[in-house]
């Protein structure tokens, strides 16, 4: 190895200018009384002496600088580094040959290709000129072109040779360490996105995010192999999908599907690495933009956190299977998704975040029409309380459908329920109810009374057919009682979680909950329930578990038709038998009649002259009024009396003869939606 | 259930004819309850007391023949007749409850 050649000062004339610069290097030769050796003082000496004085101490001032580890520099007043180490040069690989080497230096990061680069080591290099010392760590780039993190510190310093004021500062290679840390971070964070992410996508589309602040790349994308050239897309840039990247670079993703995993592929304007996800192949592509060099140092910076990408997504995905199976169990044994018609549920479980608990509802459609309606509550709460509920709501269902009635399925239910752990002491309400004629016949194994509110707000509890919980006796015969749901009554029937408060007593929830019934008496029966639901909850919420289920008789009439004139007798007919169903007083029968008449009249004449389809007639009765709905699936056509006069006079008797009348139309059809109050 | 439309001819005095009309009339019934109209001369009596459901296109049959027709019905069908004003252009009988 060759020894750099030092910036040679001048050995100063004056004496003080020796010893002061020897001062400088850390001697001590003119804290010497020279005067009193034999040399004598310093200004008699011969020249000869002097300039084995100078040399000496040069030589001195070298080995001391260049025996330093860390690199050492010189600056002169305009920034220019005019003495270095051997150290310097074998960090940046510029050796003393070509000092000086004037800002701006040639080890600085090009301002084009690496902006931000140059702009910190700028900043840098201002303060090194400013602040009388300080330190700073910044990217440089080697003479061969790779870059380098150095850590440096600086003082200003007085040049005794020159009267001159320089700059000395010494600056060790921190790429490595700077690296770690940058890593060690990345990944944390990194590592911090995926494990707060609840499921698969938002685990990807969090990791890209992380990837794409602490690379500062433009965009990130990840594009999924579907095997068949579609690949599905995430990016940092929402909305962006397969078909709207450049050809160029779906040829690049795709050409990377089939590289190594975990091995990052640069090109001019980012990079690319592979790795495997739950569902296929997966391409991270990191956009950095024309000013972002991907170096060698961060092909090993991006294949480690894909790799912890790639394990994160597949933990990701192992949670999301299991919550997917778990809601799917959990859905299946709470019961029905869609209810005949006439009934509204509600269902709160106590213990988030399950969906289910130990309370159930349950509605069975029997062979012969009749519908068989559950509602139970097992013991405690909680998982164990939802498998137990599972078991027996199944259990019910299958002796309901045997149609042996509600008091013989429920002592069924008593043996099953006594071989089942956990399941003593479920309460029960099982009724089966013809919802042609409102008549519900039901036994209670030890359940809240259903509740039955009149039209005129009056409440009946079924407290007929009582007895004790399941299991409790099995073998003992169950009573049975009767009762028949008048005409726009509302039957509610509940766990206790609804009614039961502690230190109030049973009755005071029951009647609250007849009350809300009865002032609900205007909305449509779902509605209903979701506004018991909100009026009964206490103030914390429920802290039990709520089954409640309502039914307002009779159940609306839906109908579809083909638009044929031929078909407006039998619609006649039909709604005819509904209406009588609801007791209602025979000119409102007869004003909805004439109503309704014209309004299919209208859809069969005029909402399908073009293309035939069918007419929808939907009419639904609340407590004191009647909501009547036909659909079409044509396109309204606006009455011209000239042509038609009869249907002008359709219009008018439909205005004239209902409290309410609105026409919508639409592409997919007109919707003609009436509504009149019930007279008493 | 109401039976399909029956539509009975006879006469009625002074000279008159009269058309006895039962079972629902809705549009689907205008081919039959037009022409029976139609085929008759001079001053017509159409009884309506055994028809429980008139629509507008019935209706539309009887404005036409206002000029020559007198109606009879039920309070059943009051609401249809005055709100169309055909109790304004022509004489309708039995509309008041009894």
């Amino acid at each position: 190895m060759t020894r750099p050649r030092e910036a040679r000062r001048e050995p100063a004339g004056a004496v003080t200018g020796v010893f002061a610069a020897e001062a400088e290097a850390g001697g001590d030769l003119a804290a010497v009384d020279w005067a009193s050796t034999p040399l004598g003082p310093p200004g008699q000496w011969p020249q000869s002496l002097r300039t084995a004085v100078s040399i000496l101490q040069a030589r001195w001032h070298t080995a001391l600088v260049d025996s330093l580890q860390e690199a050492f520099f010189v600056c002169d007043e305009d920034g220019a580094v005019v003495e270095i180490n051997t150290a310097f040069t074998d960090i940046l690989g510029y050796g003393p040959e070509e000092l000086p080497y004037r800002p701006v230096h040639p080890w600085w990061p090009d301002a084009v290709k690496d902006p931000e680069a140059h702009r910190r080591i700028a900043a840098a290099f201002a303060q090194l000129m400013e602040d009388p010392k300080g330190s700073y760590t910044v990217p440089v780039s080697h003479r061969d072109g790779h870059r380098l993190w150095v850590s440096a510190s600086f003082n200003h310093a007085h040049d005794p040779g020159t009267g001159r004021q320089v700059t000395v500062g010494t600056f060790r290679d921190v790429t490595a360490e700077h690296y770690a840390v940058w890593r060690k971070s990345a990944q944390a964070a990194l590592g911090l996105r995926l494990t707060q992410a609840t499921s698969l996508p938002e685990a990807l589309s969090g990791a890209l995010a992380e990837l794409r602040s602490v690379w500062r790349a433009e965009t990130v994308l990840a594009a999924l192999s579907d095997g068949a050239g579609r690949p599905s897309v995430t990016t940092t840039e929402p909305g962006l999908g397969w078909t709207d990247l450049p050809a160029g670079l779906r040829d690049r993703l795709t050409d990377a599907f089939g590289r190594p995993l975990l091995t990052p592929v640069d090109h001019a304007t980012g990079a690319a690495v592979t790795i495997s996800h739950p569902e296929g192949t997966m391409v991270v592509w990191l956009d950095l933009g024309d000013h972002r060099p991907f170096t060698g140092e961060d092909h090993l910076l991006l294949s480690l956190p894909a790799g912890q990408l790639a394990q994160g997504l597949a933990r990701a995905h192992q949670i999301d299977q299991l919550r997917e199976t778990a809601l799917a169990l959990q859905r299946a044994i709470l019961g029905p998704s869609s209810l005949p018609d006439g009934f509204a549920v509600r269902y709160e479980p106590a213990t988030r975040p399950l969906e289910v608990g130990g309370d159930w509802y349950d509605t069975v459609a029997l062979p012969d029409g009749r519908t068989g309606i559950v509602v139970g509550d097992c013991v405690g709460r909680g998982l164990k309380a939802a498998t137990v509920m599972g078991q027996l709501r199944s259990a019910c269902r299958a002796l309901l459908l045997q149609d042996v009635g509600p008091a013989q399925t429920l002592m069924a239910l008593d043996h099953f329920a006594a071989g089942i752990p956990g399941a003593l002491c479920t309460t029960v309400f099982c009724g089966v109810l013809d919802p042609r004629t409102g008549r519900l016949t039901y036994s209670s194994a030890g359940h809240p009374p259903g509740i039955l509110t009149h039209r005129d707000g009056t409440t009946v509890l079924l407290d007929e057919g009582r007895s004790v919980p399941l299991a409790v006796r099995p073998g003992r015969t169950r009573p049975e009682g009767t009762c028949t749901v008048p005409a726009r009554a509302t039957l509610l029937l509940c766990t206790d979680g609804l009614v039961e408060r502690r230190r109030r007593p049973l009755t005071a929830g029951i009647d609250q909950a007849g009350a809300a019934v009865h002032d609900g008496r205007g909305l449509a029966v779902d509605e209903l329930a979701s506004r018991i639901m909100t009026r009964l909850a206490p103030a914390g919420g429920y802290d039990d578990d709520v089954a409640l289920l309502l039914y307002r008789h009779p159940a609306p009439l839906d109908m579809e038709f083909p638009a044929e004139s031929a078909q407006l007798a039998p619609v006649r007919t039909a709604l005819r038998s509904w209406l009588a169903r609801c007791e209602m007083p025979p000119h409102t029968v007869q004003n909805i009649l004439v109503a309704v008449g014209e309004a299919c009249a209208n859809a069969i004449e005029h909402g399908h002259r073009d293309i035939p389809g069918p007419v929808r007639l939907r009419a639904e009765a609340r407590v004191d009024d009647v909501r009547l709905t036909v659909t079409d699936t044509g396109r309204w056509k606006t009455p011209r009396p000239d042509r038609s006069p009869h249907r002008g006079r359709g219009m008018a008797l439909m205005r004239a003869l209902m409290q309410d009348v609105t026409i919508v139309p639409g592409t997919a059809g007109t919707t003609v939606d009436m509504y009149t109050r019930i007279a008493r | 259930m109401t039976g399909p439309l029956t539509l009975t001819p006879g006469h009625a005095p002074a000279g008159a004819t009269r058309l006895t009309v039962a079972g629902e009339i809705d549009m689907s019934d205008i081919g039959t309850l037009a022409p029976a109209i139609e085929t008759t001369q001079g001053p017509l009596i159409v009884d309506l007391t055994a028809v429980d459901h008139l629509d507008s296109a019935g209706l539309s049959v009887l404005f036409r023949h206002a000029d020559r027709v007198e109606i009879v019905a039920t309070p059943l069908l009051a609401p249809v007749l005055t709100i169309s004003g055909l109790t304004r252009l022509t004489t309708v009988h039995g509309l008041e409850e009894t």
